[in-house]
């Protein structure tokens, strides 16, 4: 492989990585992982949206933008329906079996039209091949530039909210923009990272990091979360290569030992 | 009018009615205990009282404001402290930060925590008893993690402050430190004190202003006045007498 595009590749993943160190602690800190599940699962749903609107309906909006706004507003809905009717793991239920529905209704759809619609939408689930190419580069460092900064602004709040929200409102803090700006964050990061990893390994890569560095470190957490899933990232990206899958793969495999080593080490 | 003044305030979740044509006036300085049955409205009126909740009839103010529609300014006023068990323990929070987010709340982010906001969360730990910053909040006691709240809200220099159940999930000796502890705040620093419980038994001999509420106030007035059977009835439907132990608590039924 030229070394370019080798460079290319591992610049995209340490910025994939340090992308997900971002969101990935504060939506451990704030157990807010389960919107994560919600927010992937719109995802899905928003791509296979976005390709039938490109591929059948002709209708040019970029997949990553319906992808993106069917996470956020999936996200909101979570939100709304916690706070004025159900439970939070109820409302995240309703949430993710909404985006199911759309995800199948528009994949049946979109198998029925058109030949390639569906391979299309595939890139959303596995990710892209171990190729990356510029304008993936280019979209995570965008998407990085944005988040970490807003993510350190706000972090404690989010944190503060989930501690207390009663507590946090009669301080005079805004948690619903608070909430609603975390939401934005983390639907932007989770769409970003969908293109280039995939829906599945984006939904485990939040998890992890964030979880090392609450398990393993009581200070600079944050920097924890960084390295944590920036070593995930890289590693994942080389062990693909290897083994000839896709990062994705890559990914999956390295969060899975992580995973038991968290275990073993709570264990022990 | 009073320092705290509800006239005809109603609030109902949907068709469920939490409270309804409340009123009553409190002058400054009180300690008043509001006591009602689960389910009588006693967080709701917090609430409306915080602002948090808009009353659908009524009129709510406190020091002379609005509440609905200036509740920030009387949020400034007010140090309010929640149910500990609403309180999420699993989130790794330190002392330090609990209490510094009380006095950097009226700044925009990044809430940096200066030197001077430590002194300030310093001060208001001495106040309740506690000295460790660093020490992390769920791996403190029940009163422990109460005296915590208390000096997050202290931080602020509150005139007032509001309690939800400050004594639930503690024991009795612990209640009666929380209860003495808020006395003391009360006496020496001429804070007003507005809580809500479901038993008196840690204050009542501090002799506090008693409102007995079940959606509607029932009785208001001196411990010695308010609680008699013919008023706990109507507050309290199906009780034919005044069990051992239901004003002084569960711990000394």
């Amino acid at each position: 492989m030229p070394l370019d595009l080798l460079l290319l590749i591992y610049l995209s993943a340490a910025a994939n990585g340090l992308l997900i160190g971002a969101i990935s602690l504060p939506l451990i800190i704030s157990r807010s992982i389960l919107f994560a599940l919600t927010m992937t699962h719109s995802i899905l749903g928003g791509a296979i949206l976005g390709v039938y609107l490109n591929e059948v309906l002709g209708i040019s909006l970029p997949v990553p933008v319906t992808a993106f706004l069917m996470a956020l507003i999936l996200s909101i809905l979570v939100a709304e329906l916690s706070e004025r009717i159900f439970s939070e793991d109820v409302s995240i239920a309703l949430a993710v079996a909404l985006a199911t529905t759309i995800t199948v209704v528009f994949s049946y759809l979109l198998a029925k039209a058109s030949s390639t619609g569906l391979s299309l939408a595939w890139v959303y689930v596995a990710g892209t091949s171990a190729v990356a190419t510029l304008g993936d580069l280019q979209r995570t460092l965008t998407g990085l530039v944005i988040t970490a900064p807003l993510m350190h602004l706000i972090s404690g709040e989010i944190k503060y909210i989930a501690f207390d929200r009663d507590g946090a409102e009669a301080m005079g803090i805004n948690t619903r923009l608070y909430r609603y700006l975390f939401f934005a964050l983390g639907s932007l990061t989770a769409s970003i990272l969908s293109m280039s990893i995939g829906v599945l390994a984006t939904h485990v890569l939040l998890a992890i990091p964030g979880a090392i560095a609450v398990r393993f470190f009581r200070r600079r957490l944050f920097a924890a979360s960084y390295l944590s899933a920036t070593s995930l990232s890289l590693g994942g990206y080389a062990l693909a290569q290897v083994m000839n899958i896709p990062p994705s793969g890559g990914i999956g495999i390295l969060s899975a030992i992580a995973v038991i080593g968290m275990v073993v080490a709570r264990e022990s | 009018m009073g320092e705290v003044e509800l006239r005809n305030v109603s609030y109902s979740f949907g068709d469920r009615v939490a409270l309804e044509d409340v009123s009553f006036e409190l002058d400054s300085p009180f300690f008043c205990a509001v006591m009602g049955p689960n389910g009588a409205g006693k967080s709701t009126l917090l609430k409306l009282m915080l602002g948090l909740l808009k009353p659908q009839k009524g009129m709510i103010s406190i020091m002379g404001y609005d509440v609905p529609r200036e509740a920030n300014r009387v949020r400034r006023l007010i140090g309010y402290i929640p149910q500990v068990i609403n309180i999420d323990h699993r989130i790794p929070m330190s002392i330090e930060e609990v209490v510094a987010m009380a006095a950097l709340s009226r700044n925009l982010p990044p809430r940096i925590v200066t030197g001077e906001v430590r002194r300030r969360v310093r001060e208001a730990l001495e106040l309740v008893g506690l000295d460790d910053p660093s020490a992390q909040f769920s791996e403190l006691s029940g009163g422990q993690r109460q005296r915590v709240l208390i000096a997050r809200a202290l931080v602020g220099e509150p005139r007032m402050l509001l309690l939800d159940e400050p004594y639930s999930m503690l024991d009795f000796d612990m209640k009666c430190e929380i209860a003495d502890l808020l006395y003391r705040l009360h006496r020496d620093r001429g804070i007003d004190i507005f809580l809500v419980a479901h038993e008196l038994s840690p204050c009542i001999h501090l002799e506090p202003t008693v409102i007995l509420l079940n959606k509607r106030v029932y009785a208001i007035g001196r411990a010695g006045e308010v609680l008699t059977l013919e008023n706990l009835r109507r507050a309290y439907p199906g009780l034919t007498e005044i069990p051992a132990g239901f004003i002084l608590g569960e711990d000394h039924g």
